[in-house]
């Protein structure tokens, strides 16, 4: 089915200094900057970030295990030579995550080179892009960006007494005569 | 602090926090209808936070009068007169199009970033510190509104004609940004709080420049400026009406 609202992009988070850059999900946005604001607000307000990327989702080449089971990507007339970054989903329960980079004169070519670099793997899936269209958040932004969630305080469904009230009024059958 | 400062700072801050907590509660009027999911989700959280700062002024005010810091807050909110309300007008308008709420957000962050920035320097030292932890949220509202601003002024004939419209309505009422404050001059005197005015001065000639550039024609200044914050506009009672009505039923109702 087409997509009816603004171009899609693929967000990339990571939740502490040490911790690998994960893909999260996907928000639309008008453009990358945009995207990259709509990223903070969907995703980082909970839980914590420490930094994110966004990546035009058409900008995105994918080689599923299945696809790569008939065979490797045609190589087509190689272009510039560009860093491409390399992720792979490795299983139905783990996020997309950041396997490594490659140098390549195409997504294909990019797409051979990873899967050459990172032998011995088998993800579901992999992903490459080229580093050039990513969008960072800055890292002298990283207070208003991200400090703000982590000092916010918000209540547990089980803290407000009108849910327990709730349960007990509908075991009793109050609620329900109606 | 002697008593009669004490009394002028607390009059400052409830109007400070009045202006956002009726921005807050109009910008979460778009909760469910923004233009587009991810709008919705970010509008709602600058609704929030606005709100969430509302209640970190009324608890510094609060401490300075001596009430309980822990009801204070949703007394001023839900079991005031709307009368006694200090609001500008600027932020009781109807949420208006996108454009408007837009642009309305753009116009107050834009001022409120100045405003904090002075705070910060407060010889409250109570009142700096929260000034400078509202201030990291406020400068991310202030990206994320700035961002659309040139986006609708130039984005398609239809965008920026809601866009002008929006500034044509919003000018006079954001001129009521440099209008003192209660409290203000006792409060600018121990060097609590900064001045108004100046603050006006170096918002007015940034915006007027960042509008300009976003392909906006920028109304001519000081015409038909509604600063008043003891007079509010006619929408004001439905607004508090439909805030204060579930308290009201039950004051004592735990929730």
């Amino acid at each position: 089915m087409p997509d009816t609202q603004w171009p899609r992009f693929m967000v990339f988070q990571q939740s502490g200094e040490a911790e690998p850059l994960l893909h999260n999900g996907t928000v639309h946005a008008p453009d990358v900057e945009m995207a990259l604001l709509n990223a903070r607000d969907v995703f980082a307000r909970r839980p914590e970030a420490v930094s994110m990327w966004v990546v035009p989702a058409d900008a995105i080449y994918t080689q599923t295990r299945e696809e790569l089971a008939a065979g490797l990507p045609a190589d087509p007339a190689t272009g510039q030579p560009a860093d491409y970054y390399v992720f792979a989903k490795f299983s139905e329960q783990t996020q997309c995550s950041y396997v490594g980079e490659v140098r390549a004169g195409s997504p294909q070519a990019a797409m051979r080179a990873a899967i050459e670099k990172f032998r011995g793997q088998d993800p579901l899936w992999w992903w490459v892009f080229p580093a050039s269209v990513v969008v960072r958040s800055d890292a002298g932004e990283a207070g208003p960006m991200f400090a703000p969630a982590r000092a916010k305080t918000f209540k547990d469904q089980a803290e407000y007494p009108v849910v327990t009230m709730m349960r007990q009024l509908r075991s009793k059958g109050k609620l329900d005569k109606k | 602090m002697n008593e009669a400062h004490k009394k002028a700072l607390a009059d400052y801050l409830i109007a400070l926090a009045d202006d956002e907590l009726i921005l807050g509660h109009r910008d979460s009027e778009w909760t469910g209808h923004a233009p587009i999911l991810e709008e919705d989700i970010a509008f709602a959280n600058i609704a929030l936070d606005e709100i969430g700062h509302a209640r970190l002024w009324y608890e510094l005010a609060a401490e300075l009068v001596g009430g309980d810091k822990a009801r204070y807050p949703d007394q001023q909110v839900f079991f005031r007169p709307a009368a006694d309300f200090r609001c500008l007008q600027l932020v009781e308008l109807p949420k208006g199009d996108w454009a408007f709420s837009m642009l309305r957000q753009y116009l107050f962050d834009a001022f409120e970033q100045h405003r904090l920035r002075g705070l910060v320097q407060s010889q409250h030292k109570p009142l700096a510190d929260v000034a400078a932890r509202i201030r990291n949220e406020e400068l991310y509202h202030l990206r994320h509104t700035r961002a659309w601003v040139p986006r609708l002024g130039q984005g398609t004939e239809e965008s920026h004609r809601r866009m002008q419209a929006a500034l044509d309505e919003l000018w006079p009422y954001a001129q009521g940004l440099g209008a003192p404050l209660p409290g203000e001059s006792e409060a600018l005197e121990a060097k609590l709080v900064p001045s108004s005015r100046s603050l006006f001065d170096i918002w007015s000639g940034e915006v007027t420049t960042f509008l300009s550039e976003s392909g906006l024609k920028v109304p001519p200044a000081e015409r038909d400026v509604v600063a008043d914050r003891a007079v509010h506009s006619e929408y004001f009672g439905a607004l508090i009406a439909d805030l204060q009505q579930v308290a009201q039923l039950d004051p004592e109702a735990q929730w």
